[in-house]
């Protein structure tokens, strides 16, 4: 109150060109989460007028944790997001620092490489389908071709077998996003580093070691703010793919929570798992930034 | 009896022009509007006008596909809307609509309901008073190779031997029997056939749940032996839905497959179809070794029903009515190939063309079919055990122990809902 009151005029006037903006992040993301939290603390089932709407307090959020379903969907979302994401930066971090180098087509090769990004979710996840189909899907064929098997594998009946097409499809489509924020970051530094190191003799991996991966951290953290909230939420990769099977040992907290809300239309409880997806990517956020020492957008 | 609905109908009609005079009546009937099925409504809708000019009726295009269907129809009664004034209703959703009050009792038009087949009746069924009227039925049927098992499997223990056996023939085909294995609605289609077939139920008529009990375990065993003991069914059935399975047998690389009657119109039609003129149909045999086993197959198909906010109820069904009279189901037999609800048309000479299997046959699928349990938490009922039978046909979990954890979430759904009381005597 103190400071404002000391900046006056001004701050009045920098709230009220702000204020319009306000208004729409208030509409647009306060109100429905502030909604969805309020529906969270009753019994709602859509299809069951007959139970009345009553206010129920925590009992949905206790629901969730008694349900060993939502546990195994939480554990298989942290899977999904943690083996995912550490080959997407691996192999990002690769192409970055072959796509920063200076070589002919170096336009087209980044353009290209942004192709299977710009292919929606749900048709990259049919074509991966397809692709590991049992019966006529080309990769059983190569596999069998090649000799390494003598019946298709069917990969969809195994937990530990259906989690492949899953994460090879993630990692094949979101590499290259990957890849093109890593490359923004190395572009930001400043070449003379290394013409300095060289003179000093440092050989390439020292080079990577304490120029660029340092350099770099920022858009590392970027990188996994965005792809952590991202995995989190994964949704339609894997109702396409896997549907959550077999049984439900693919299924991640997204699909449960469709399945909850719009599949049983238990609006109550659908909303509580809602609010806890939330708290836990927001949580998420909050531990990259405070954790990490991420700076977004600020001067470190 | 028709001359009886007929009258029905027309004392209806005095009664809501009376108290239309002011306005027009205008119902909206809620379907698709695509291929031969958009048309034969369409044609259907034309007809009733011209017999009943105070009444237009207007066709509202809904999703096809069922469960896009049921989450609009949800919203909208929510919201009280009164369109579409009648519902296009599958067959587990009528107790569900019915509880929740979303559609209209049909007594007081008092429905001929002995014209129709009991479990079609059954299932539209809801506390005692009849929901909707079934407006055609869907079974599932035993599909087999005439050329390689001549005679009709009289047990599930025969089905597998003649299975296995032709698929030993040099040549024969590479698979015995193909089903829908998928996480979805039709793994429940298929498991309530076997569990008949054993003598078992999910839901007995007191209301309790049963479907742990040791003829269900020996059903969901037999369809485990299926796929690993006797290796009759491919793994690969445990991520199909019905067009897998059809092109499978289509293609000759199957001895048996189960599915509904949509295939036999499917394989007979296309020049694709290697197995025309080779097949026949019939109801899934029950099991050799359970004495209270039975020949079951799953009863599926569409009703409908009033909703119940619409201004115009006595039009709606007398639309209904019209819709489900003998010459119209005949004639949606006769285009789109659906079975009537009506045993009485198994015997008119006009179907015998219509459906392209032998009547006696299908006949005998309708009557041997069981709905899947009539309660308003269907839905929710159907996915647990979706998910337990899949978790045991994978071998994640042994049978008995997946319809253990069915059970006791069955029962945990049933008590959060206050079913127990509603359940006892209805089911």
């Amino acid at each position: 109150m103190k400071k404002i009151s000391r900046l006056g005029a001004e701050a009045r006037l920098g709230w009220t060109l702000v204020m319009p903006a306000l208004g729409v992040i208030a509409l647009i993301a306060i109100f429905p989460l502030g909604w969805t939290f309020w529906e969270s603390l009753h019994l709602h089932e859509l299809r069951m007028p007959w139970l009345g709407k009553p206010f129920v307090g925590i009992a949905n959020y206790v629901e969730i944790a008694k349900d060993p379903r939502f546990w195994a969907a939480l554990g298989h979302t942290a899977f999904f997001t943690v083996v995912s994401i550490s080959l997407e930066l691996l192999i990002g971090l690769f192409l970055a620092l072959a796509m920063n180098r200076v070589f002919r087509g170096r336009g087209f090769v980044r353009a290209a490489v942004l192709v299977p990004w710009a292919i929606p979710t749900v048709v990259a996840a049919l074509l991966w389908r397809f692709i590991f189909e049992s019966q006529g899907g080309i990769l059983n064929a190569l596999l069998i071709d090649a000799g390494f098997i003598n019946q298709p594998v069917v990969w969809f009946i195994e937990a530990t077998k259906a989690w492949v097409p899953v994460i090879l499809a993630d990692v094949w489509k979101t590499t290259p996003f990957v890849a093109l924020l890593l490359l923004a970051g190395l572009q930001n530094i400043d070449l003379s580093l290394y013409e300095a190191a060289a003179v000093d003799g440092a050989n390439a991996w020292w080079q990577l070691r304490h120029i660029t991966l340092p350099l770099l951290k920022p858009a590392i953290l970027v990188t996994l703010i965005f792809r952590t909230l991202d995995g989190f939420r994964v949704f339609d990769l894997i109702y396409v793919l896997t549907g959550g099977g077999p049984g439900t040992s693919t299924e991640p907290v997204a699909l449960y929570t469709f399945n909850a809300l719009l599949q049983n239309l238990r609006f109550g409880y659908g909303s509580a798992l809602s609010v806890v997806i939330f708290a836990i990517t927001f949580g998420l956020a909050l531990l990259y930034v405070r954790g990490l020492g991420v700076r977004l957008g600020g001067e470190e | 009896m028709r001359t009886g609905l007929v009258l029905l109908a027309c004392a209806a009609l005095a009664a809501c022009s009376a108290g239309s005079k002011r306005h027009e009546t205008v119902l909206t009937f809620s379907g698709s509007a695509l291929g031969a099925e958009g048309t034969l409504v369409a044609k259907q809708l034309k007809r009733f006008m011209q017999l009943n000019p105070g009444i237009r009726v207007e066709l509202q295009r809904t999703p096809d596909d069922a469960s896009q269907r049921h989450q609009l129809y949800v919203q909208w009664l929510n919201a009280r809307v009164g369109n579409p004034s009648i519902l296009q209703l599958d067959v587990v959703w009528t107790p569900e609509f019915a509880a929740a009050g979303w559609v209209l009792p049909l007594e007081k038009y008092a429905p001929a309901k002995s014209e129709f087949f009991p479990a079609t009746i059954t299932a539209n069924t809801w506390a005692g008073k009849l929901y909707a009227l079934p407006w055609f039925a869907d079974v599932g049927l035993l599909y087999r190779r005439t050329d390689l098992v001549p005679r009709e499997p009289a047990t599930l223990e025969e089905l597998v031997a003649d299975a296995q056996r032709a698929k030993a023939q040099r040549g024969g085909p590479r698979y015995g029997l193909v089903s829908q294995g998928a996480r979805y609605e039709g793994l429940i289609t298929g498991f309530v056939e076997y569990l008949g077939a054993f003598g078992g139920r999910i839901i007995d008529d007191s209301g309790e749940v049963v479907v742990n009990r040791p003829e269900a375990v020996r059903a969901l065993e037999f369809m485990r032996d299926e796929l690993y003991k006797w290796n009759i069914v491919p793994l690969d059935a445990l991520t199909w839905h019905e067009e897998e399975t059809r092109f499978a047998f289509q293609n000759a690389n199957s001895v048996f497959m189960r599915n509904w009657p949509y295939a036999v119109g499917a394989m007979s039609d296309t020049s694709q179809s290697k197995v025309l003129g080779k097949f026949a149909v019939s109801p899934m045999p029950k099991s050799g070794t359970a004495p209270n086993g039975h020949s079951t197959a799953a009863l599926g198909g569409a009703q409908l029903a009033i909703n119940a906010y619409t201004e115009f109820p006595d039009a709606a069904y007398k639309l209904i009515a019209y819709l489900t009279a003998p010459e119209q189901m005949l004639e949606r037999a006769q285009a789109v190939g659906q079975y009537p609800t009506r045993p009485g048309l198994y015997d008119d000479a006009r179907l015998r063309g219509a459906i392209n299997i032998p009547l006696e046959n299908a006949r005998r699928a309708i009557e041997s079919a069981t709905p899947r349990p009539v309660t308003p938490i269907y839905t929710e009922l159907s996915e647990i055990l979706q998910i337990q039978l899949h978790r045991a046909l994978v071998r994640q979990a042994e049978p008995r122990q997946a319809l253990d954890e069915a059970a006791a979430r069955i029962n945990a759904l049933i008590e959060r809902t206050g079913m127990r009381k509603l359940m006892r005597g209805v089911s």
